[in-house]
């Protein structure tokens, strides 16, 4: 585990072993950079799963070596999307931006000491390894016990969060610096905020839903039966068994877990914007109720991946309205972001530029999200590649832009050192066009086969590009992937060689975890505990010799312009 | 000063609260009465205030009542779609359960009255017998499980059957957690806590009347959908 060093601020202090240190520390900082070191694991593998999946599709026949040894069934072949999107919703796209981000700069940002249960936040990160040996193992073992393995699990997964966003939501509340009211918050913690509250509904249900799986394998009950046997249901499954009823339970868990992805992406895109943009934040109470309106509806429109599923033939519409209203909170963002960037004299660093890219596949990502809320669209087949390739890049690749956004803002934080910025830039321009031109046709491919199920298509036509399409994309993927090694390397380089960062705020940023050393010492504020006097984007205030001040920094000390 | 590498700029305004090589390292005062493992530790702050055990035990609540919400949504829906629903008898010792649960949760309000008056020995009093009688409910649970069985009537019978004994499973597990946290508050020693006494059998009353309310509800629930 490659931690910096801090020991160096607490001279009296005797040196902790490496196990109390590192695996057992119940420091937030050491627990949020461990869920971030899980986070980058589990992106490879998950990355590694889609790239067989993607040679599989387009070249069935290619030999891979460690993987065929396996065996090619189809069931292995079935395994590969689920534990793909798995590993990477769970471990990466929950994981980073909330439990890794957010577990290391939350109490930093609201000036408080610690998570409010330390020793629950440990709890939480080791079930959360439990979860990822569980979910990468199910891979390797016969399918049957694979998915048992699979489901539990989630299941210790779901544990590991609900516990976690119990901690987000305590610490939030009632541990906040003093001056810190809740209009002072940065977005960055409302959204995590937000963002915690909406975990602790929605994955008690995914519990529940897992608990109803697990009673079906291991005592035969029968509450999901019909679902393993769409064909022939055998003698022995009941009458009532209901796969509407798994239906219904995960989507209501999984259409949240998608704004559960986001929102913090959305917090952390705002905060960079205005960070580099150097203004203080369009509405910043607009956006805040944006950021509360898309746990909300995020949080009622689980119908909407049901259309098809036979409901009251009113909740299509229903759910067709409310989840073509998250277009309401989306479009504030959208406009606070742009209003920030206009004229704005901003340096364009890789940080800012992950940033802009969120934005950008967030923006074409949400415009095929308004077809697919169309109840009629939806349920006249449209295939799944549209659908993957609008859920790739609105909430996968999306939100991993934020990530490496807030990665290569808060480095110097973390580390001590920089990310090497010309390497970060080539990175950026790699998978920004990589990722385009992986999920762009893919949008075309899903049109395609629509078009193909109509009287009179010219299915000729359409069959001969749809075979050079499905190669494209394989070729876009493994360029992509290819081009992460660039991101590794820069990263593992700068963690040891990277450029030093003396200063305590080198963006120039205002809100509290720049005022201490970097990396932050153990204890973070020390004894008195910081002092909050104003907002978090104090940008651009007339009067002021700086162009920024601080959150801590009292009035009397601020320097006024001659 | 550490801002003084700072950019020229920055070191004008940027004025570090705590001064000092970043930390600002008191020295240990030798552990100062054991506290919690976590902040115990000499230089630090004073422990975030105990609100913060109230906020968490409400929201924790707020996760459960989500969980039961989600089994229950599924219990009136394959209730409501099922054709052949074959309802489970249900046995006559729930109603004593339910019974000795209630009286639980009354004893323990009396236990807390008596704390608040200073009179710790029968705060312990009545809090034991309050334990003792979430135990006896557990063990009710069970022989009615027992009878259940005694009847031919498993987990994988039938649907109702199925809801019945996750109701009651899930329902206990998290009511064990309760007895847990009765047993805690009786055998821990306050003196060197983060958390009074008082506050402590609080927090534990209010998840133990929510146990109460929400057995009540999931006995409504399967009496109803018989």
């Amino acid at each position: 585990m490659v931690i910096h060093d801090s020991g160096g601020n607490h001279p009296e202090k005797p040196r902790e072993s490496f196990i109390s240190r590192y695996l057992f520390s119940t420091d937030h900082k050491t627990i949020g950079l461990q869920y971030l070191w899980l986070a980058l694991l589990s992106v490879f593998v998950g990355m590694a799963m889609s790239l067989v999946m993607r040679i599989h599709l387009a070249w069935p026949e290619m030999h891979i070596p460690f993987l065929s040894a396996l065996g090619s069934s189809p069931e292995r072949y079935a395994t590969l999307p689920v534990l793909h999107g798995s590993l990477m919703v769970f471990l990466v796209l929950t994981a980073a931006p909330q439990l890794g981000f957010g577990n290391y700069f939350l109490p930093l940002q609201i000036g408080a000491r610690e998570m409010a249960f330390p020793g629950l936040n440990l709890f939480s990160l080791w079930t959360t390894v439990v979860s990822l040996f569980g979910i990468t193992s199910a891979f390797l073992i016969a399918p049957q016990a694979g998915i048992t393995l699979w489901i539990v699990s989630v299941s210790v997964f779901c544990a590991a969060t609900l516990s976690s966003a119990l901690n987000f939501t305590v610490t939030t509340i009632d541990l906040r610096a003093k001056g810190m009211t809740l209009p002072r918050l940065p977005l960055t913690v409302w959204a995590w905020f937000i963002n915690a509250i909406l975990g602790m509904l929605v994955f008690s249900i995914l519990l529940a839903a897992c608990l109803c799986l697990l009673s079906d394998r291991f005592f035969s009950t029968h509450f999901f039966s019909a679902v393993d046997f769409p064909a022939s249901p055998p003698a022995n499954v009941a009458p009532g068994a209901s796969p509407v009823l798994w239906q219904r339970l995960f989507w209501f868990f999984a259409q949240a877990e998608v704004y559960i992805a986001m929102l913090p992406c959305f917090g952390i895109v705002s905060h960079l914007i205005a960070t580099f943009s150097r203004r203080p934040v369009w509405r910043e109470r607009l956006v805040v109720l944006a950021l509360c309106g898309v746990g909300l509806v995020g949080f009622c429109v689980w119908g909407q991946h049901m259309f098809s599923s036979g409901l009251n033939p009113f909740s299509p519409l229903v759910f067709s309205v409310l989840a073509a209203s998250l277009g309401l909170p989306a479009t504030i963002l959208l406009v606070s972001w742009f209003a920030a960037l206009w004229n704005a004299r901003f340096q364009l660093n890789t940080s800012l530029l992950f940033a802009l890219g969120f934005v950008s596949l967030f923006l074409s990502g949400g415009i095929s999200g308004l077809f697919l809320a169309r109840h009629d669209f939806t349920s006249a087949s449209v295939t799944e590649d549209f659908v993957t390739g609008h859920f790739h890049l609105v909430m996968g690749v999306a939100a991993t832009f934020a990530i490496l956004a807030a990665l290569f803002f808060w480095f110097p934080k973390l580390f001590g050192r920089r990310l090497n910025e010309p390497l970060g830039k080539l990175h950026f321009w790699l998978t920004f066009a990589g990722v385009y031109a992986v999920f762009m046709p893919m949008h075309w491919l899903g049109l395609g086969s629509h078009v193909a199920n109509n009287p009179g298509a010219n299915l000729a036509a359409i069959r001969s590009w749809i075979g050079p399409a499905r190669s494209f994309i394989t070729a876009g993927i493994v360029i992509t992937v290819f081009a992460q090694a660039v991101f590794l390397f820069n990263f593992l380089w700068s963690l040891f060689f990277g450029d030093r960062v003396e200063e305590h705020n080198p963006w120039r940023a205002t809100t509290l975890e720049w005022s201490m050393a970097s990396p932050p010492p153990r204890h973070d504020f020390g004894a008195p505990g910081p002092v909050v006097y104003r907002g978090a984007y104090a940008f651009a205030v007339p009067g002021v010799a700086q162009d920024y001040i601080p959150q801590h920094v009292a009035p009397d000390r601020v320097v006024k312009a001659n | 000063m550490p801002g003084a590498t700072a950019t020229p700029d920055v070191e004008v305004i940027v004025e570090d609260a705590r001064g000092g090589g970043g930390g600002g390292g008191r020295p240990p005062d030798g552990g100062d009465g054991g506290d919690d493992g976590d902040y115990g530790k000499g230089w630090q702050r004073e422990p975030p205030s105990p609100r913060r055990f109230s906020t968490g035990i409400a929201i924790a609540m707020v996760s459960i009542l989500m969980f039961f919400m989600a089994l229950a949504s599924a219990f009136l829906l394959l209730h409501h779609s099922s054709r052949v629903w074959v309802a489970v008898h249900l046995p006559r010792i729930l109603w004593a359960n339910t019974a000795v649960l209630m009286g639980s949760g009354f004893v323990l309000e009396r236990s807390r009255l008596r704390l608040s008056n200073g009179d710790a020995r029968g705060f312990r009093k009545l809090w034991l017998v309050a334990t003792v009688m979430g135990l006896l409910f557990v063990a009710g649970q069970l022989v009615a499980w027992r009878q259940l069985v005694a009847e031919g009537v498993y987990i994988a019978s039938d649907q109702a059957s199925s809801f019945f004994y996750i109701f009651t499973g899930a329902h206990g597990v998290h009511l064990l957690g309760g007895v847990a946290a009765l047993l805690f508050v009786l055998l821990r020693n306050f003196e060197k806590s983060q958390i009074s006494m008082s506050l402590a059998a609080e927090i534990t009353s209010y998840y133990w009347h929510f146990m109460d309310g929400l057995w009540i509800f999931l006995f409504a629930l399967l009496y109803l959908g018989r």
